[in-house]
């Protein structure tokens, strides 16, 4: 299939359009708060009437030429904020408009909206604020010094994704659902009755807000037919419109109104508040292909219209960066990418096969678009057949990161142990970077990213940490006193389950913080089963509940623990005070021990058990620190380990490290060794990352890199499969390959307006390798350099 | 009892089928001017200097090149990889350095690996007795057999030793009906050319009874370069260029009229 000149330009429009920061947002829900008739209302009918002002009155973008309508701001890339989440200042504002990366072009009417209505209204006010008033001095401490990350600190909890129900259910099918909720609300004996009722109107209020919105649409795009000199545009948007009619009140009954569907839903969602990830609509192949085949064979429909409108919809997803982020969030997430990833393959609710038809078309799409955003993956099934994968490898070889590769056993594995029920597990999947959700049916926050390299920094330093100054972990003694090697782990084990707790004590004070003063009565309308139980979101209304905390650099922390049993406590090389005074000096006068640490000893990636079982080791500590323990709406903490930028920013506050790790160098990404170490090929690579039990886990990152003349040969791609099935029956949960050489990374880098389309895979998602900070570059470089097969 | 190995490289793919583990044994009988793995002629362990790098410095070691492993230490590496093995359809390869030099140990961890079920394959240059030859044939699945050149008085120009044991030992195997892939390098000067190949293809024409079931082009590579100087030895295809593609593509254009499935590379 080829894209049309439509796609073409749009998609060049997209590419081409400049992130900028648009005040509307902020504007408008400002004056919602300020206005009188807010006050006095529930939560949950505030939170709606707020969501139901935006959408009233903010513009309406109808974009040249484009056949599925809506954009979050007034226009592509014009990207809102959300001061009631965090306010930004005006030299956050210079910040954005001025950094090297990810910048937001700030004009001088955004300032000066902010100037006089956003700052004076919010300060003080927003959620940011409240979250660190609430917080401990001990999580406090322990954030600044880079033990962990919060994610609910400048955006609100999302990571969801859409289910299947909603492809085929109107707005006005909810209308009916929650009347009848609201019937069977027993004020007598409920206790919990009153607020049930105030959620429900409230998301009534969102149902027909959202309606609303799309009638404005379509009042637009009527009055532009009647005003269209050109009679085909004329056809297009009088059918547009009464796509807009029909749409989201309705269930879709065209493939048109399928994606206008869908679209209308994703807006709702990032309208109402910023939340992490976007939105995403799941299992793209399965909701689309009944209509799709449907269209086609009733003559309604045909390929080639199909394949344009997926064209349109997909440059709609490029046209919302993410939400700007500031301080440590963006360095965790330092990315326009909002991550919305499209899932396709899999099994069906009953278990079989889902590669169909339009799996092999969204395939194409992918390949033809070549766009960061949406991210794609495939979810591989054993009951998938390998013509699936392989059309997934010619996009792969291509080099520009997408689709990863995910395995659907193991995800219904994990969702299995963690409780969900068979069918509710396979229509899942995974969203974010690598995060395993139950689609339609599960609240899955994540929460931040866990620093396991720091907290063994600062174990080896009593629970003090050098860069800050401040004593943030126990007093676990002089380690020079620890006798064996699991006296010493012992005292790490301690000091990770001080902050976990300290973590969890601080998601949960954050969790009752969203549930009191931000649900989110229109995503909730989204998820089974908030109408149900007239429950929010945000305050465990979903079916599943579960709480993550993202554990990061298993291929560093592993390659320091063994370098300490194999060093110290084996072959006792070296004793704690060399290494203690080599790791004060950042090695400077140690090059010969640094050398030794970072060549004669075993590292992780090379299959060899003596190393890996210090993998093993750190993986269950986190595991047992955090798995299990209850969240105040009901969920449940589980771990997982990926990492997108955050391994270099938690290597920036970390100092030299006993692998031979200069200070404030990148830690290791996802589960991946660290870079250039492994030295045995891919099958040991995988081996490694096999150790860890992923079904315990809600999701883990492995990045493989293969250089580009690899997969010249055929028989290569086969093999390439096998490996990715191998690794899959050893329970892995995801794999993403890097394809593309370091020389031409190198070139890029000296000669960026010469790879202004370079896309790479980064970790969990692709970027332009442009808009990377250098210190990520020069990591992706390094892990890219070392391949001789 | 041991065998002298001087590498164990995983996820090999040149190999023969699918996701291999192939064990390079040391020692070897042939010199061919163009050999890539130098390190694997001696039957001796050498040291040889390993440079590594930290920073701005460089670090230098003495590193041994050849190991003695035993049977069962083989077999332990290759099973690592079982389960790649059995989704691509792979399995391990002897390659060395000649395997052959070394039949006891070869013969008793083959017995073990095909025993437990995995593929076996044998990459030689054929140059070995009759009966080493024999005493391999019920533990190997596939031979990987070298035709280095089919003129008796060239090859032992090139390789030190004359092809006659070596092409009575490959009718042997075609006779016996065994799985055989031949192996031809591709040298500039040597074996390159239409003409060669024209005889070459006769040559095999004549032994095409089924039992051959590819044919691999091997193409110069400069590779091998790199290893001449850290191992101290003399290059002697010192200024020697690739063979350009197109070419590789003629000469496997001549050899699709034997009906037998030709691969560039291995």
């Amino acid at each position: 299939m080829k894209m049309t000149e439509r796609v073409k330009r749009l998609r060049e429009q997209s590419l081409q359009a400049r992130e900028t920061i648009s005040a509307e947002r902020a504007q408008l829900v400002t004056r919602f708060y300020s206005d009188a008739g807010a006050r006095g209302l529930s939560a949950p009918v505030l939170r709606a009437r707020a969501f139901e002002y935006i959408l009233r009155h903010k513009s309406v973008c109808i974009n040249d030429g484009e056949l599925i309508v809506g954009e979050r701001g007034p226009a592509p890339k014009a990207t809102p904020t959300y001061p009631e989440i965090c306010l930004h200042s005006i030299r956050d504002l210079d910040i954005l408009d001025s950094r090297g990366k990810v910048s937001f072009h700030v004009d001088d009417e955004v300032r000066r909206i902010y100037r006089e209505e956003i700052i004076p209204f919010w300060e003080g006010r927003s959620n940011r604020d409240r979250i660190m008033e609430r917080m401990t001095p001990e999580w406090l401490a322990a954030y600044r010094a880079g033990i962990f990350t919060e994610f609910q600190e400048q955006r609100a909890p999302g990571h969801t994704v859409l289910g299947y129900k909603m492809f085929r259910t109107g707005f006005l099918d909810l209308k009916r659902e929650i009347a009848e909720a609201v019937a069977g609300l027993d004020l007598r004996s409920d206790p919990e009755a009153f607020e049930r009722a105030e959620e429900l109107k409230a998301m009534d209020i969102a149902c027909d807000a959202i309606m609303m919105y799309a009638g404005r649409h379509a009042d637009a795009l009527e009055t532009m037919a009647a005003g269209e000199k050109d009679e085909k545009r004329r056809d297009e948007l009088k059918k547009m419109a009464a796509v807009c009619r029909r749409v989201p009140a309705h269930a879709p009954s065209t493939f048109h109104e399928i994606l206008q569907h869908y679209w209308f839903i994703h807006l709702g969602v990032v309208t109402e508040l910023n939340p992490w990830d976007s939105f995403n609509p799941g299992r793209l192949d399965q909701h689309l292909w009944p209509l799709y085949s449907a269209g086609i064979s009733e003559g309604t429909l045909t390929a080639g219209e199909a394949y344009e409108l997926l064209g349109c919809f997909w440059v709609k997803f490029n046209n919302h960066p993410a939400p700007p982020k500031m301080g440590v969030t963006a360095q965790e997430s330092n990315t326009y990418t909002d991550f919305c990833l499209i899932n396709l393959g899999g099994v069906k609710p009953d278990g079989s096969d889902a590669v169909n038809g339009m799996t092999y078309i969204l395939l194409d799409v992918i390949k033809e678009m070549r766009i960061v955003q949406p991210s794609s993956m495939i979810q591989v099934s054993r009951k998938n057949p390998d013509t699936f994968i392989h059309s997934a490898l010619d996009i792969i070889k291509t080099g520009f990161g997408q689709p990863s590769v995910f395995n659907t056993e193991a995800i219904i594995g994990e969702l299995v142990r963690q409780g969900k029920s068979i069918v509710d597990a396979r229509n899942g999947g995974a969203s974010g970077c690598v995060e395993t959700g139950a689609f339609g049916t599960e609240c899955y926050w994540l929460t931040g990213y866990f620093n396991l390299v720091k907290i063994l920094e600062v174990t080896l330093n009593d629970g003090y940490d050098t860069r800050t100054g401040v004593q943030v972990g126990l007093r676990t003694g002089d380690p020079s006193l620890f006798t064996s090697f699991d006296e010493f782990m012992d005292a790490y084990r301690r000091q990770i389950r001080h902050f976990a707790d300290i973590k969890i004590r601080g998601n949960n004070v954050i969790e009752k913080t969203f549930a009191a003063h931000l649900p989110v009565p229109f995503l909730s309308l989204l998820l089974d089963d908030c109408i149900a139980r007239g429950k929010d979101y945000n305050a465990g209304g979903a079916r599943y509940n579960t709480t993550y905390i993202q554990g990061v650099g298993l291929g560093s922390i592993t390659d320091i623990l063994t370098s300490v049993r194999y060093n110290i406590y084996d072959t006792k090389r070296y004793t704690w005070s060399v290494m203690l005074d080599a790791l004060n000096e950042n090695f400077d006068g140690y090059e010969e021990m640094q050398y030794d640490l970072i060549y004669n000893t075993p590292r992780y990636g090379n299959d060899d058990d003596y190393a890996d079982a210090q993998a093993v080791a750190v993986f269950e500590m986190f595991h047992d620190a955090v798995d299990g323990r209850p969240t105040p709406r009901g969920g449940i903490h589980r771990i997982n380990m990926l990492p997108t930028t955050s391994h270099v920013y938690f290597g920036n506050v970390t100092g030299a490290t006993p692998d031979g790790r200069k200070a404030f160098v990148p830690l290791s990404e996802g589960i991946s060794p660290s870079q250039g170490v492994d030295h045995q090929g891919p099958t040991a690579v995988l081996r490694s990352a096999a150790k860890i039990d992923h079904l315990r886990t809600g999701g883990t990152l492995l990045n493989q890199k293969f250089s580009p003349e690899f997969f010249d040969d055929e028989e290569n791609q086969k093999k390439l499969i096998a490996l990715i099935r191998g690794y899959f029956s050893l329970d892995g949960h995801h794999i993403q390959f890097n394809v593309v050489s370091a020389d031409t990374l190198r070139a890029a880098q000296a000669h960026p307006e010469l790879y202004r389309d370079l896309i790479v895979r980064v970790a969990g998602y692709s970027d332009y390798f442009n808009d990377l900070g250098e210190d990520l570059q020069n990591e992706i470089i390094r892990r890219t350099e070392h391949q001789d097969f | 009892m041991k065998g002298l190995v001087f590498n164990i490289k995983r996820f090999a793919i040149h190999d023969g089928p699918g996701i291999r583990v192939t064990v390079f044994m040391k020692g070897c009988p042939l010199d061919c001017w163009w050999c890539h793995n130098p390190e694997g002629k001696s039957a001796q362990v050498r040291n040889v200097e390993r440079i590594d790098r930290v920073g701005d410095r460089e670090f230098r070691s003495e590193e041994a090149v050849g190991r003695y492993y035993t049977p069962g230490e083989v077999v332990a590496m290759v099973e690592r990889d079982r389960v790649f093995m059995e989704h691509s359809g792979g399995g391990v390869t002897f390659s060395g350095g000649e395997p052959l030099l070394q039949p006891d140990f070869l013969v008793e961890t083959l017995a073990i690996l095909k025993k437990n079920g995995i593929h076996t394959a044998i990459d030689t240059s054929g140059f070995a007795a009759r009966e080493t030859l024999v005493s391999v044939l019920p533990v190997t699945d596939l031979f990987l057999f070298d035709i280095k050149h089919i003129d008796n008085e060239l090859h032992k120009q090139y390789t030190g030793v004359g092809n006659e044991l070596i092409i009575s030992n490959l009718d042997m195997l075609i006779e016996k009906g065994k799985d055989v892939i031949l192996r031809i390098p591709v040298i500039p000067g040597v074996t390159a050319g239409m003409d060669y190949m024209q005889r070459l293809v006769r040559f095999i024409g004549k032994r095409n009874n089924g039992s051959l079931r590819r044919i691999d082009l091997l193409p110069y590579h400069k590779t091998g370069s790199s290893k001449y100087r850290r191992f101290g030895l003399p290059d002697r295809m010192a200024g020697a260029s690739q063979v350009p593609d197109g070419h590789i593509d003629d000469y496997a254009g001549l050899f699709a009229q034997l009906g037998i499935r030709v691969k560039k590379g291995g």
